[in-house]
C-alpha cells in the first residue's frame, strides 16, 4: 500500500516536472522563434478561433440567459428591483464568467484536438521522425497552438462575453419586462475588471495547449493510449482553468485590497 | 575490423519490464546487419537508443568511435544527419505533400531554402522511382509508395548507416522483394552500414551480411545467414524454422 502510494507520489512529481519542461520549452522555442512550418500559424488561428466560434457563442449565450432569468427571478422573490442586474452580470461576465467559461469551452474542444493530433503523431512515431529530421517538437507542433490559442481565447473570451450579456439582456427584457437601457448599462465595468479578462484569457489560452500538448506527447501505446491522452487533456486542461481561475481572483483581491 | 556502431552491455528497461538485459552488438563500416528476434525482445529499442529515441539505463554506445549514449537531445543533431531512420509505419507528416517531407530534414539540419530542399527532394524521390508522386500527400498513396518516400527522406541527408525498422512489414511479397534490393545497393553501391529490424524470414536470410538474434536481452546468436541456418541451437531453429513448440520461452503465451 505504501509502496503504491509512493510511486503514485514519484509519478505525479515527474509528470509535474515533465508539464514544466514542456511550458518552459514552449516559451524557450516562441524566443527563438523557428521550425514552426510555414502557415502553420495561420492554420492554428482558423482551426481554435473560427471553428471554436459558434461553439463558444451558442454556449455562453445560453449560460447568459439561464443566468440572467435565475438572478431576476430570485430578486423578483426578494426585492423586484432590477435596476443593478444588467451591470452586475457584466462585471461579472468580464471579471470572471467570460474568459473562465469560454476556456472551460475550449479545453474541451481545443485541448482534445491538440492532445488527439498529438497523441497521434506519437504512437505512429512522427514525432520521433520529427526528432530524426532535426526538428524540435514543442517548437514544431506545440509553439504555434500556443500563440493561436493565446490569442483566440482572448478574441473568443470578447466575443463569447458580449453574446452573453446580450443574451442575458434579451432574457431580462422578455421575460421580466427590465428596460434594455437600464439593464445594458456599462457603469460597473472597471479598467481593472478588463485587465482580469485580459489577464485570464492570457493565461488560460497558454494554459490549455500546453497541458493538452504535454498529454499529446505522453501518449502510449496505441489508440487506447490516444484515447487515454485526449480523456487527460481534457481533465487536465479544465481542471488548470479553474486553479488559474483562483490564483488569478485571489492575486487580484490582493493587489486591489477586495476592492473588486 | 573495428566497429563502426557498437552498443556495449546495455540493459534498459520499461517500468518493471526488463527488455534489454546486457547486450552487446558491434557492426562493421558498410555491412547489412539484420537483427531478429521475437515481438517484444527490444529490436527496435537496440536501433531506437542509438540515435537518442530512447535511453538506456546502463551500458555504453559508440558510433564512428564517439560515445554517443549520454549525450542531451541538443547534441545529437550531428548524430541524426549521419545515421537515419526509416520507421515500421513510415511516419510521413500527413499535412505535407512527399516532395515537402523529403525537403523537411535538408531544410532542418542543412539549413537550406525551401525552395533548394524542394529540388533536392525531387531528386530523391526520383531515385526510389516516385518523382511522379512529389506533390502527393501520404494518404494518397499505398503502404509501399509511403515506405519509399519514407526511404527517400531518410537518404536525402546521406546518412553513413541507416536504421531500418521491420521496412517490410505489412507490404505485399512484391514491394518487400523492392525493399530489400533497395537496401542491399544502398549497402553495395553507396558503402552505408544498414542495421535492419525484421521478422521477414526472405528478407533476412536474402540480404543480410550478418545476422543477430536476440533472445533473453541478449544477443543469442550472432553468424552470417548460412552460419545461423545451419546452427545446431535449439532456440534459433525454433525461430528460424517458425516452430510453435520448442525451447523458445515467449513471454504472454
Amino acid at each position: 500500500m505504501i509502496t503504491r502510494i509512493g510511486a503514485s507520489a514519484v509519478s505525479a512529481v515527474r509528470a509535474s516536472r515533465e508539464l514544466w519542461m514542456v511550458f518552459v520549452s514552449t516559451i524557450a522555442g516562441l524566443l527563438r522563434r523557428r521550425s514552426a512550418p510555414r502557415g502553420e500559424l495561420a492554420r492554428q488561428l482558423h482551426a481554435i478561433g473560427n471553428k471554436s466560434l459558434l461553439f463558444i457563442a451558442v454556449t455562453l449565450g445560453f449560460i447568459g440567459m439561464v443566468m440572467t432569468y435565475q438572478a431576476c427571478l430570485q430578486l423578483g422573490k426578494v426585492t423586484g428591483d432590477y435596476t443593478r442586474v444588467g451591470s452586475q452580470f457584466l462585471r461579472l461576465i468580464v471579471s470572471d464568467f467570460g474568459p473562465t467559461l469560454t476556456a472551460m469551452m475550449l479545453a474541451t474542444r481545443v485541448g482534445a484536438g491538440i492532445a488527439a493530433e498529438l497523441g497521434s503523431m506519437k504512437v505512429t512515431e512522427q514525432i520521433d521522425a520529427l526528432r530524426m529530421s532535426g526538428v524540435l517538437p514543442i517548437d514544431y507542433l506545440i509553439v504555434p497552438r500556443f500563440v493561436a490559442c493565446v490569442i483566440m481565447t482572448l478574441v473568443l473570451t470578447i466575443a463569447g462575453s458580449l453574446v452573453m450579456f446580450a443574451a442575458g439582456g434579451l432574457t431580462a427584457t422578455v421575460s421580466f419586462g427590465v428596460n434594455p437601457q437600464t439593464f445594458f448599462d456599462l457603469g460597473a465595468v472597471r479598467p481593472r475588471h478588463l485587465i482580469m479578462l485580459a489577464v485570464k484569457a492570457g493565461a488560460y489560452g497558454a494554459a490549455i495547449p500546453v497541458v493538452a500538448g504535454f498529454c499529446g506527447l505522453r501518449a502510449r501505446g496505441s489508440s487506447e493510449g490516444v484515447g487515454w491522452a485526449t480523456t487527460a487533456a481534457v481533465i487536465g486542461s479544465s481542471f488548470s482553468v479553474i486553479i488559474l481561475d483562483f490564483v488569478i481572483s485571489a492575486g487580484a483581491l490582493w493587489v486591489t485590497g477586495g476592492d473588486l | 575490423m573495428t566497429a563502426f556502431v557498437e552498443w556495449r552491455g546495455i540493459t534498459k528497461s520499461f517500468g518493471a519490464a526488463p527488455v534489454l538485459r546486457g547486450m552487446d552488438l558491434a557492426v562493421t563500416r558498410g555491412e547489412v546487419m539484420f537483427i531478429i528476434g521475437t515481438s517484444g525482445v527490444g529490436k527496435s529499442v537496440t536501433i531506437k537508443l542509438l540515435v537518442g529515441l530512447l535511453r538506456a539505463d546502463a551500458g555504453e554506445i559508440y558510433f564512428d568511435g564517439s560515445r554517443v549514449d549520454h549525450l542531451p537531445e541538443s547534441a545529437l543533431a550531428p548524430i541524426r544527419k549521419r545515421v537515419g531512420m526509416v520507421f515500421q509505419s513510415s511516419t510521413l507528416f500527413d499535412s505535407m505533400t512527399l516532395a515537402e517531407n523529403v525537403a523537411l530534414p535538408l531544410r532542418k539540419h542543412h539549413r537550406l531554402s525551401q525552395k533548394a530542399a524542394l529540388v533536392s527532394a525531387r531528386e530523391r524521390l526520383a531515385q526510389v522511382y516516385m518523382a511522379d508522386y512529389a506533390d502527393r500527400y501520404p494518404a494518397d498513396l499505398s503502404d509501399g509508395m509511403r515506405k519509399r518516400a519514407a526511404i527517400a527522406r531518410t537518404l536525402t541527408l546521406d546518412p553513413d548507416v541507416v536504421l531500418f525498422d521491420e521496412p517490410t512489414t505489412g507490404l505485399d511479397p512484391v514491394s518487400a522483394r523492392r525493399i530489400d534490393r533497395l537496401i542491399r545497393e544502398l549497402a553495395d553501391r553507396s558503402k552505408v552500414t544498414c542495421i535492419v529490424v525484421s521478422h521477414d524470414l526472405p528478407s533476412i536470410f536474402g540480404i543480410a551480411d550478418r545476422i543477430a538474434f536476440l533472445y533473453q536481452g541478449k544477443v543469442h546468436a550472432l553468424a552470417s545467414p548460412a552460419a545461423l541456418r545451419a546452427s545446431p541451437d535449439p532456440v534459433v531453429q525454433q525461430f528460424i524454422g517458425g516452430l510453435s513448440t520448442g525451447p523458445m520461452e515467449t513471454p504472454g503465451f
